[in-house]
């Protein structure tokens, strides 16, 4: 391996961009974190994307064989209550080509937890770190239900990631897969640093409804409702409700451990990168039952955050705007938002569930 | 000299009226605006001193323009170092044509560069490579090179390849940028940007015609090529004193006609080998050993197809108006010339058979007359109108169509097709310019001087040339056999492709596993070879709908060039569209290992025919051009009707059907204007762009050529003027 000799000058000067960078990357997700805040969270009392959700609860139990290695958190057949939370991302009609999600809280309390993961369809990301998050953001311009036309023209890992990541017209929120796609900490009773993606599936193995397969650019954008779909702008939550009601809903939690070694591809981090499932093998993490929904305002009033994890767990350190870790520190340092969402709902109350009229392909109550 | 042979006389004439380039350079001689502003009226010529310093100083402004940008481009220089790491993202795209025929056909191979460009405005490369086989490009780069502070602004670039120069005896290509895109640097976060596809016009098929011709969109500032600055300044020396001496007679015929006269204006031009031959032997241009030793080794360098029935017999054959739309003004009756040979090897006539309109009145298109050297006076008359009809057979068959037209559909599939093989190198140099000049024969001679000065109209020329190119393949072609000893054309043609065939060999010894490592290149050269090609001469036509002497016509001519361009009537074509493709394919298959091992000779063979069409074939007819069409009287482009009941079958003498005053100094204007290109040899290689280890071969026979009467310095490295 060719090495490198660096005189102490450039050694500080090294130094000296790395911590500009951090510099960077602190300005720019406080900023983030302020602007969602303040347009967004306080001003019009919303989410930044899932606000079309329901949330359940019910018991979580982690499985008596882990095959995984050992970690005082997913101790064996051990049990925790849990709040999860479906969401149909970002417009509030169920019908549309959305992405669908799930947030997971290994408690019953609507903020507090010692364990939050948040997932969405898809295996891969439609941004990969902090300046393509941005991008992505700045980028969207919907109109009528159609977005994103100028970020997929220019950005086709994008393209790759909206394509696995939809879903149009799924039968229910039970039936998808969802990955956190951005890899976590994992530390364990051994002491090996790891890296962690987890995935939720049903328990059983049902098949996954609404995956398109045949895309068009244009396709992708024009995310509006099929002409003469009879299904309504809350099908999925009505569906979820009822199928809680008669039988519950069972889901598995897996892992996907990669071991950190110093010489890995940064790569590794990246959400847009599949890690090969030959020799990165998903292990079921635990099974939890949702036993009964919430209403509204209390599914509204749920919400998730990735500090809300055990430290050997947590999010995995970031460097500048560039790096993959990126994501994952600025959804770190975007506190301010939730809360201010909290105290927008104490101010001006909370808003209104979405109703069942024909005022479809909307992102916002306001439409 | 007391008693002058015919020989000595020649070759004295030969030496004397051998054209020479020399720069006069005196400042304010006039000068031609440029040349393609060439006219067949008034060319524009500034004479005006005012003008002629305006001019000098726009060219001094054009220097300054040049030195500046070269100025710049010494201070900000673009360094090959890529500055890269750990590639992490990339600039993604596909490049296709612009026309609207082929907006999805990719352009291979294009090089493709992405800049950044510093605060301080210095040039830093973070990526480049190549589009590939189906136009896509992926430029692997660092993120953070891209997205670094002192970087103020990221640019696309892609580069198309200009031509081929040799440094060392190493060829080189010139790449010219030709797309800039910027890239706004905020635009890159990493993974993967998309530059969506971008749609170039580079080297063009035109879309108004059947003949595979390059777009050309403006020949001053939208054209795929451009003239190389040496050969235009050649070029403006050589040819305006002919442009102020055509310029004068034309002000003279339309102010005051009765002042000029034919011989006035023949007088004007420089002396031709003919002129300077009857000056010193009269007659002599006019007998029959003068025109079976033309006919042989002059311009027309004539195809002697042996007679049926006696093989010690030959014919040449000039085919005439036949069914292609024509004026009534000019005659251009099939000639059909019957040749013995005498001992010394030379042609001797015996028989002319004349088939056609051959005056104003009697209009009957088969009708013909035979004329043997007993016929006296009327063997004349005969004699030149066979002269004529091959001048004009010559120049429009074999000269345009054969070469000019022939080597243009190399060219634009070279220029489209060739970037990283080496075969760019083989080709270029030789292909290089042929467009433009053919651009500008469109103009000059078929939109204008041809359909004036002969007996075919405008579509008739385009017929004829559609027709005639349906003949010319590279498919088992050879060059003539020799009759005789004195058959030197011949001689020399063998020579030279022998000399060529051996150059190619050597090139692709030199160049082999990189020509097959780029056989895709190859491949889609051979697919715009064959698919823009026209289709096989008269493949197309309804025989039942012929006349038996139509059919009679179209069978002599079908057996006569085949003869003559060596066409290989049993090698295997292809059909696209419905039409029998004249260009035989090189290749079917994409890559190297999948091709038959005689793919591999066909590519030696057809690179072979190229730039034997392009350099030796095309010199031979342009630069004796001047010998054998450089007296109006002796031989033209056409003999008009007259208005008498003996039409063209009449002496020089009666110049009511030889060619009028204008179409007179016109013509002398071109044939010299053709003749006196003078620039782009390949011994001289002026532009350094000829293989050294070509003009070393060449140069290494010269004596060998020098017997035939070939100089090999005035052998031109490619399709000239």
């Amino acid at each position: 391996m060719n090495t490198k000799k660096v005189s102490l000058l450039q050694a500080i000067w090294i130094w000296l961009g790395e911590q500009t960078d951090k510099i960077i990357l602190w300005i720019y997700a406080m900023f983030f974190a302020l602007m969602i805040a303040v347009f967004v969270s306080f001003k019009t009392r919303q989410r930044m994307s899932h606000n079309n959700g329901i949330a359940g609860e019910g018991w979580l139990k982690i499985v008596d064989a882990p095959e995984f290695p050992e970690h005082p958190f997913f101790e064996k057949g051990k049990q925790y209550p849990v709040r999860i939370r479906h969401a149909s991302a970002t417009y509030l009609d169920d019908a549309m080509n959305c992405i669908r999600s799930i947030s997971i809280k290994f408690s019953h309390h609507h903020w507090h937890s010692p364990f939050d993961i948040e997932m969405n369809t898809g295996a891969q990301s439609l941004f990969w770190n902090a300046v393509s998050f941005l991008k992505f953001g700045s980028m969207r311009k919907e109109q009528y239900g159609i977005e994103y036309v100028e970020y997929l023209r220019r950005y086709p890992d994008g393209v790759d990631g909206t394509k696995g990541a939809v879903r149009r017209d799924p039968t229910s929120f039970h039936n998808l897969h969802y990955y956190s796609k951005t890899p976590f900490l994992f530390l364990g009773t051994d002491g090996i640093k790891r890296y962690a993606k987890y995935r939720v599936l049903p328990l059983e193995n049902e098949e996954q409804t609404g995956v398109e397969h045949r895309f068009s650019e244009f396709d992708l954008c024009n995310q509006r409702v099929l002409p003469f779909d009879p299904r309504g702008r809350n099908y999925l939550k009505y569906e979820y409700e009822d199928r809680v009601k008669k039988q519950g809903a069972k889901y598995r939690l897996q892992i996907q451990l990669h071991t950190a070694s110093d010489d890995d591809d940064p790569e590794v981090f990246n959400n847009m990168v599949l890690w090969d499932e030959r020799s990165h093998p998903w292990h079921d993490v635990a099974h939890f039952h949702i036993e009964k929904t919430l209403d509204w305002k209390q599914s509204t009033m749920t919400t998730f955050s990735v500090n809300n994890m055990p430290k050997t767990l947590g999010v995995l350190p970031a460097k500048s705007i560039y790096d993959y870790n990126s994501l994952n520190y600025l959804r770190a340092h975007s506190e301010i938002a939730r809360k201010a969402r909290m105290l927008s709902y104490k101010v001006f109350g909370m808003v209104p569930p979405i109703p069942d009229n024909d005022n479809r392909n909307v992102s916002g109550w306001g439409e | 000299m007391e008693n002058p042979t015919p020989e000595s006389v020649c070759e004295e004439c030969l030496k004397k009226t051998k054209i020479h380039y020399r720069e006069d350079g005196r400042f304010f001689m006039p000068r031609l605006l440029s040349i393609n502003h060439l006219q067949l009226g008034n060319s524009k010529i500034l004479h005006n001193p005012l003008v002629l310093i305006v001019e000098w100083l726009y060219r001094q402004y054009k220097h300054l323009r040049d030195a500046w940008k070269r100025f710049i481009a010494w201070l900000f220089p673009r360094p090959t170092k890529v500055w890269c790491h750990h590639a992490d993202s990339a600039l993604v795209g596909q490049i296709h044509y612009a026309d609207r025929d082929n907006l999805n056909t990719p352009i291979h191979n294009l090089r493709v560069e992405f800049w950044g460009r510093t605060r301080w405005l210095q040039w830093r490369k973070l990526a480049d490579g190549y589009s590939d086989d189906e136009g896509k490009f992926s430029l692997q780069f660092e993120l953070r090179e891209a997205r670094n502070w002192k970087i103020y602004k990221t640019q696309f670039e892609v580069y198309q390849t200009t031509h081929v120069y040799f440094e060392s005896e190493k060829p080189k290509v010139a790449l010219e940028c030709c797309y800039v895109e910027q890239v706004p640097v905020s635009n890159l976060t990493g993974m993967r940007y998309n530059l969506r596809t971008i749609h170039l016009h580079l080297w063009e098929y035109r879309r108004d015609t059947p003949v595979p011709r390059t777009e050309i969109k403006n020949v001053d500032n939208d054209s795929p090529q451009y003239y190389a600055q040496g050969r235009l300044d050649a070029l403006f020396e050589q040819i305006t004193p002919l442009e102020v001496t055509k310029a004068k007679h034309l002000l003279q015929i339309e102010q005051a006609p009765e002042t000029i006269s034919l011989a006035q204006i023949q007088s004007d031009y420089p002396e031709n080998l003919t002129v300077c031959i009857e000056r010193k032997l009269p007659g002599y241009t006019r007998s029959d050993e003068w025109f079976g030793r033309r006919m042989m080794n002059g311009m027309n360098r004539g195809t002697f197809l042996p007679d049926k029935e006696n093989h010690n017999m030959f014919w040449v054959k000039y085919f005439g108006v036949c069914n292609y739309e024509h004026n009534d003004e000019y005659a251009l009756p099939t000639v059909e010339i019957k040749f013995a040979l005498k001992e010394n090897g030379l042609p001797t006539p015996t028989e002319i058979h004349i088939t056609g309109q051959t005056n104003a009145f009697d209009k009957n298109p088969w009708q013909k007359k035979v004329f043997t050297p007993a016929n006296g006076e009327e063997w004349l008359y005969a004699k030149r109108i066979a002269r004529v009809n091959g001048a004009f057979s010559t120049e429009v068959d074999e000269h345009f169509t054969g070469t000019h037209l022939n080597t243009e559909q190399y060219a634009i599939a070279a220029y489209r097709n060739f970037r990283r093989s080496p075969l760019a190198c083989l080709l270029f140099p030789h292909l290089k310019e042929v467009a433009l000049v053919n651009h500008s024969a469109d103009t000059l001679l078929i939109h204008g001087y041809i359909p004036s000065a002969t007996a075919l109209t405008e579509n008739g020329l385009h017929q004829r040339c559609y027709e005639l190119l349906g003949m010319q393949d590279w498919k088992n072609w050879k060059p003539m056999k020799p009759l005789s000893e004195a058959h030197t054309c011949a001689k020399a043609e063998k020579m030279f492709w022998d000399l060529t065939i051996d150059y190619v060999e050597k090139f692709f010894a030199e160049n082999l596993e990189e020509i097959k490592h780029h056989w895709i290149e190859v491949y889609r050269f051979s697919q715009d070879l064959v698919n823009h090609a026209v289709p096989v001469f008269l493949s197309s036509i309804d025989w039942g709908k012929l006349s038996p002497e139509e059919k009679q016509l179209a069978n002599d001519r079908i057996e006569y060039y085949t003869y003559q361009y060596s066409f290989d009537t049993s090698a295997k074509r292809e059909t696209v569209n419905g039409e029998l493709k004249v260009v035989s394919p090189i290749t079917t298959s994409r890559t190297f290992e999948e091709s038959p091992p005689e793919d591999m000779q066909n590519l030696k063979h057809v690179c072979a025919y190229a730039i034997m069409m392009a350099t030796y074939m095309h010199t031979w007819i342009n630069e004796h051009q001047y010998d054998d069409l450089g007296e109006v009287l002796y031989s033209s482009g056409g003999l008009r009707y007259g208005n008498k009941e003996r039409g063209i079958l009449a002496p020089e003498s009666d110049l009511s059907i030889s060619p009028d005053l204008t179409r007179s100094t016109q013509m002398l204007w071109f044939t010299n204007f053709l003749s006196r290109t003078e620039y782009g040899f390949i011994t001289k290689n002026e532009e350094g762009d000829v293989n050294p280890l070509f003009s070393k071969m060449l140069l290494d026979r010269k004596e060998e050529f020098a017997k035939l009467g070939v100089d090999v310095n005035a052998i031109e490295s490619r399709t000239n003027i």
